[in-house]
């Protein structure tokens, strides 16, 4: 006769991590609301997707056949398929290594290399590309390739890891050196599997802007699949050709798509209890200090060092002349301008996607979800003449309009919105709302008063990244933005293609320092996730 | 006669496919504490949830107060039942302070209104006032338990729903919080539901228990009722230890290996259970004769209790008798075991 | 709460105001002449100052590239809002031609372009020329070690030793020129020596580079980009030199920067005046007096005094709409080059 437990053994936890959801999953029906805006988003993903399968059934399957399968495709294919397959480990390793760093041990600086890690993403992939093929001539190829996305793109995974690191509760790892690992062991087996979201969303979003990527291997020489795309735009100028190429690109996101969702498994969002866990104590690195230092040092002068190095160079040589003030001030106001309405726009509409992907379960939610990132795969020139096309034929006065830049912008980067407004809502534990609601709050209040507020440092990290995007965005502003429409972006391109580089580069600098601030934004409202 | 607070009538509820709750029928008396007690994972937190309102029933109806608040068909949403919820962690809203947690529900009120009611409330759960500045991370589990709770009184709810209310305490604290908690709710007079799967819990400041098992009650009734009258096996051993001998009843008396001892059941043989603290161990020298008398083998030592494992002569299995711990009986020692009072004839 | 909601309107109001104000700086005068310009922006702002000044017609423009232009017009088809498109290429200007999207040019501007300057159909006309060179490494190359003619780089002892961007349609305009003059054996065989010897860029900029780096011996690129870049900072022209081919050579062809008017255009009129601007003399004389380095081709305006004369260079005669873009693709694609 054995008595029955008379109670867990507890010790004197302030919270307790919650282990992944036992009971029956709780699948929460979106409101009228949520489904309506949620089916907006949806069906303007479809637009470029319908363009490309349009394009697809118009070319035929015999000459689709014949333009897919050419050695040099296969080629191309094979280079695209390594890029992705080798940078994003790789960013992997450094994000992570980088944010680890950075967040949890107790080097000297960390408040200075934290904003730091996310500028690269504003250096405009030209100049990245340019810069680097004038620091090794000879550089060209895969590893080229490699080397030039990973130092661009870093960021995506370093930023979403270095978040989540500061949210994790220490008890566990606590628990775990008491059960004998050593610091390798607590990290491997206790803190990676944690950020495997984190992870694998900073892993799909470097890995289908890899797919999309065009022009930052313009000087490095290494082509990947986008540039048979071009190719076919450039000879045949019938976008039917160049569109339905790019649906192989479609089938390649999908596939990471799939290989996203089956190494997330069913551990839809990590949970960290309602609780706030106490901050972790920053580990001791003593004789390392130096290597650390070194690493990050290293790190930021290729990624920053480099590309802005070459810039300085440029304006030194061009003197004070180039700083024509009127345009610039002009490209800097119009390109704030457009830049906040899409982030503010593209996080808004983010929320009842990530909504329904976060608390709604089965097929729709994940294929809503993945809709937006196929769109983003797609070249720029096919979303935009996707949308030329749709928009002459059929809502004519919308042409070269603000709305209708915006809602490229919006289409182009609802992701990099989506997979932080994900990980934010993912973080408001459901008891917590339904606390609010117990306690007299309606649903919208509830929205309003708890998960909004708790979002808030996620969405500001989202908003942040659609604004660096769109101030770097080219093609769909070319193509899309009313006439008259000068961005920074758009001033660099120009002088720099008629070799002006002197010219070009305070616009450069200028997209560069304007990315500071709002890394800093981003950083400070991420800080304050910490004090949830 | 008055309205019941709560009245929950026939109740079934399926996940996927998986029922989990089947035809549960419970009723609650203003002003009284009930406890559904049951382990991990029978459905009672389904149940609660329920009846807070954030799952609907496939079947049967609920009603607080009179009013039918939930049925299959419609359901009141959980902003408009006036229920106050406490969840297993607390779930304090960690973006804001305790006074702000507390105050939430009192939305429309004036500030020093609400400021006093707040300072009200953290006196009835036994918090310094000055804790309103405070941040929930600032606080230790028992305390945001207590916030939580104060949080949930701020609206006058006509029903508390608690869910395993003190198992996130270490076991010292539990006892006092327990009573405490218990005895502030039965002070503001609030209808209470809790659910725990400790039994000592759900005995000690319930009004009325009820015993789930596999998404049933087993067994609904007082304290006393459940513990000395139980009706199924389950329960008894739920409730706490037993002690199982075969005997054979006639007339109202069991005859087993310990004796005579009085039951209520049909003549036959059948299983009688008692309870350990029925039992009571006197040392006998060895010369009195060795009818009823068993070796001790075995004690522990439990602060006030001891556990005597005891042999009993025979092959029947080891006995355990609870007692208290002053001057034990020691091992090897030969003792005499009593039977007080009646026992329980289980099918 | 009242202050979520009065933040939430503040937001809502500073969104509209800059959306208004952005949207303002949109809006197109209707009475304006829009040009959808994949010229370099620095030239045709000086014609469209120019032009502006004499006739006091306003005019915006749309900047972009030929490939994305383009596509964008024959998207855009009879709903397009441009008047003229400029290229900086032909193989744009003939596919929207093609396309059947160019009115006719008035007679007066056509006049003012001499016949192998512009497509026999009349329906654009090249505004500016580019010409086809060899630019060398002086370290690597001694002039009298400079290939003959652009045939010579498909033999073997140019392995390795020289570069070009197969993937940008003005080379391929430089294949479509040995296509007609050569035939398509010819060409074929100068194809596969390509794909042996030569090292692929992305475009002429890089080329360049490349070889100003010595990475190769030589490349194949148009004129304008060196004379650019030795105006300004040199660094990546300051070790090279250039060589003409000469004698009908397909490597001394030379491509031309178009300008049609849209058969769309509600401005047409407007848009031939400007048509017949850039291809007279003061439009002329931007491409001599300014520092694009490109050649002027109508009115009899002399080229800018750094370059070598036009008419010396002894280009090739080719009538720019006939070049077959798609065989070009076709031979291209077979070669493995694209």
């Amino acid at each position: 006769m054995v008595a029955p437990p008379v109670g867990r053994a507890d010790d004197q936890t302030q919270s307790h991590p919650t282990a992944p959801v036992s009971r029956p999953d709780r699948a929460a029906r979106p409101g009228p609301l949520v489904s309506a805006a949620v089916a907006i988003v949806v069906a303007a993903t479809l637009i470029p997707l319908g363009y490309v399968a349009w394009a697809a059934v118009s070319i035929g399957w015999t000459k689709a056949y014949h333009l897919v399968v050419r050695p040099r495709v296969g080629e191309l294919l094979f280079n695209t398929v390594a890029l992705v397959v080798i940078t994003v480990p790789l960013c992997v390793v450094i994000g992570v290594g980088v944010a680890w760093l950075v967040e949890r041990t107790d080097l000297a600086g960390r408040a200075f290399w934290r904003p730091l890690f996310v500028a690269p993403l504003a250096v405009p992939a030209f100049v990245n590309s340019y810069a680097w093929v004038g620091v090794i001539p000879s550089l060209h190829g895969l590893w080229a390739g490699v080397v030039v996305s990973t130092l661009s793109y870093f960021p995506f995974m370093y930023l979403p890891v270095a978040a989540t690191l500061r949210r994790l509760d220490p008890a566990i790892e606590e628990s775990a050196r008491a059960l004998g690992s050593n610091s390798a062991g607590v990290f491997f087996r206790v803190v990676l599997p944690q950020l495997r979201l984190a992870i694998l969303g900073g892993g799909l979003l470097i890995g289908v802007h890899l797919l999309a990527e065009y022009g930052a291997f313009a000087m490095v020489r290494f082509d990947t699949f986008t540039v048979a795309i071009f190719q076919q735009f450039q000879v045949t100028f019938d976008g039917a050709a160049g569109s339905m190429l790019a649906g192989v690109l479609v089938l390649l996101c999908l596939a990471l798509l799939v290989a996203e969702a089956l190494a997330r498994g069913r551990a839809r969002f990590s949970r960290v209890g309602s609780g706030a866990p106490r901050a972790a104590t920053p580990i001791r690195l003593g004789r390392n200090v130096i290597t650390g230092q070194v690493a990050l040092a290293a790190l930021a002068v290729l990624a920053l060092g480099v590309p802005v190095w070459t810039l300085l160079r440029w304006l030194w040589i061009g003197g004070a002349d180039v700083w024509v003030f009127d345009d610039i001030v002009t490209a800097l106001g119009q390109t704030i301008g457009l830049a906040t309405v899409a982030a503010v726009l593209t996080t808004v509409l983010a929320f009842p996607v990530a909504w329904v992907a976060v608390r709604s379960s089965g097929l729709l939610a994940r294929a809503v979800e993945g809709a937006n990132y196929v769109t983003s795969s797609l070249p720029g020139i096919v979303t935009a003449l996707a949308l030329v096309t749709v928009t002459i034929h059929l809502a004519p006065p919308l042409y070269q309009s603000i709305t209708l830049i915006v809602f490229a912008y919006v289409l182009l980067f609802m992701p990099r919105a989506l997979v932080n407004v994900r990980a934010g809502l993912a973080q408001v534990p459901p008891s917590l709302e339904e606390a609010s609601r117990s306690l007299g709050s309606s649903p919208a209040a509830t929205f309003l008063r708890v998960t909004l507020r708790l979002t808030a440092p996620a969405t500001a990290a989202g908003a942040s990244l659609v604004f660096v995007a769109v101030a770097t965005e080219l093609t769909a502003t070319l193509l899309l933005a009313p006439t008259g429409t000068s961005t920074l972006s758009m001033r660099f391109w120009s002088l720099s293609s008629e070799l002006d580089y002197a010219a070009a580069a305070p616009y450069a600098l200028v997209l560069v320092v304007l990315a500071v601030p709002v890394t800093l934004v981003l950083f400070r409202q991420s800080t304050k996730v910490a004090a949830l | 006669m008055t309205v019941a607070t709560l009245e929950v009538n026939g109740i079934a509820k399926s996940f996927n496919g998986h029922t989990v709750l089947h035809d549960i029928d419970l009723s609650l008396q203003p002003g009284t504490t009930t406890a559904v007690v049951g382990a991990s994972g029978c459905g009672k937190t389904t149940l609660l949830r329920l009846i807070a309102g954030f799952e609907s029933p496939d079947a049967g109806t609920i009603s607080i107060d009179g009013r039918q608040v939930a049925s299959p068909q419609r359901a009141v949403a959980p902003h408009r039942r006036g229920v106050g919820y406490v969840a297993q962690d607390g779930a304090l809203f960690p973006h804001l302070t305790v006074g702000q947690n507390i105050a939430y529900g009192l939305r429309g009120t004036a500030r020093d209104e609400v400021r006093a009611r707040v300072a009200e409330l953290l006196e009835t759960v036994a918090l310094d006032p000055s804790y309103a500045a405070r941040r929930p991370h600032e606080l230790s589990g028992g305390q945001q338990q207590r916030v939580a709770l104060a949080r949930a009184l701020a609206r006058h709810p006509v029903l508390m729903l608690l869910d395993e209310p003190f198992s996130a305490l270490d076991t010292g604290l539990r006892a006092s919080t327990r009573k405490a908690v218990a005895g502030l709710l039965a002070t503001a007079g609030v209808t209470t539901l809790l659910v725990t799967h400790d039994q000592e819990e759900a005995l000690s400041i319930a009004d009325q228990v009820a015993v789930m098992r596999d998404g049933r009650f087993t067994q609904v009734g007082t304290p006393q009722q459940v513990y000395r009258q139980p009706t199924d096996r389950f329960t008894a051993e739920f409730l706490g230890d037993c002690i199982s001998l075969p005997c054979t009843v006639a007339s109202g008396i069991a005859e087993c290996a310990l004796g005579r001892v009085p039951v209520q059941a049909a003549d036959g043989p059948a299983t009688l259970v008692l309870r350990p603290e029925q039992l009571v161990a006197t040392v006998v020298s060895d010369s009195e004769h060795l009818d009823g008398v068993g070796t001790v083998i075995a004690t522990e030592f439990l602060g006030h209790d001891v556990l005597l494992t005891i042999d009993p002569a025979g092959e029947a299995a080891p006995l355990i008798v609870r007692q208290h711990s002053f001057n034990p009986p020691p091992i090897d020692a030969k003792v005499r075991i009593e039977v007080v009072g009646a026992g329980i004839v289980l099918t | 709460m009242r202050r979520g909601w009065s933040r939430i309107a503040a937001l809502v109001s500073v969104l509209a105001v800059v959306l208004g104000a952005t949207a303002c700086s949109g809006s197109e005068d209707k009475n304006e002449l829009l040009i959808y310009n994949a010229q370099h922006e620095s030239l045709t702002k000086e014609w469209i100052d120019a032009f502006t000044k004499e006739t006091g017609i306003k005019v915006s423009y749309r900047q972009g590239g030929d490939t994305e232009l383009g596509n964008q017009l024959i998207a855009e088809g009879e709903a397009s809002p441009a008047d003229v498109f400029l290229t900086e290429n032909s193989p744009a200007m003939a596919a929207v031609e093609r396309a059947g999207l160019f009115a006719d040019l008035n007679a007066d501007t056509i006049g003012q372009v001499p016949a192998q300057y512009r497509p026999a159909s009349g329906k654009w006309t090249g505004v500016a020329a580019r010409t086809t060179v060899f630019v060398y490494n002086k370290a690597k190359l001694q002039p009298d070690q400079l290939p003959k003619s652009l045939l010579d780089l498909e033999q073997p002892k140019w392995k390795g030793r020289w570069g070009a961007p197969p993937a940008k349609a003005d080379f391929q305009a430089i294949v479509a020129a040995l296509l007609q003059l050569k035939g398509d054996a010819a060409t074929a065989q100068w194809l596969a020596g390509m794909k042996a010897n030569a090292a692929i860029y992305n475009d002429n900029i890089a080329t360049l580079k490349a070889v100003n780096a010595g990475e190769v011996d030589g490349g194949v690129i148009y004129h304008y980009y060196w004379f650019r870049d030795q105006a300004k900072t040199k660094e990546m022209s300051g070790n090279t030199a250039l060589y003409y081919f000469r004698n009908q050579d397909p490597g001394a062809f030379v491509s031309l920067s178009g300008g049609g008017v849209l058969k769309s255009s509600r401005k047409a009129d407007k848009a031939q005046q400007f048509l017949k601007f850039i291809t007279g003399k003061a439009g002329q004389e931007v491409l001599e007096k300014g520092d694009s380095f490109e050649y002027p081709v109508a009115s009899g305006v002399p080229a800018n005094p750094a370059l070598a004369p036009l008419a010396d260079l002894q280009a090739p005669a080719l009538d720019p709409s006939t070049l077959d873009a798609q065989k070009v693709t076709d031979l291209m694609t077979k070669a493995g080059l694209l």
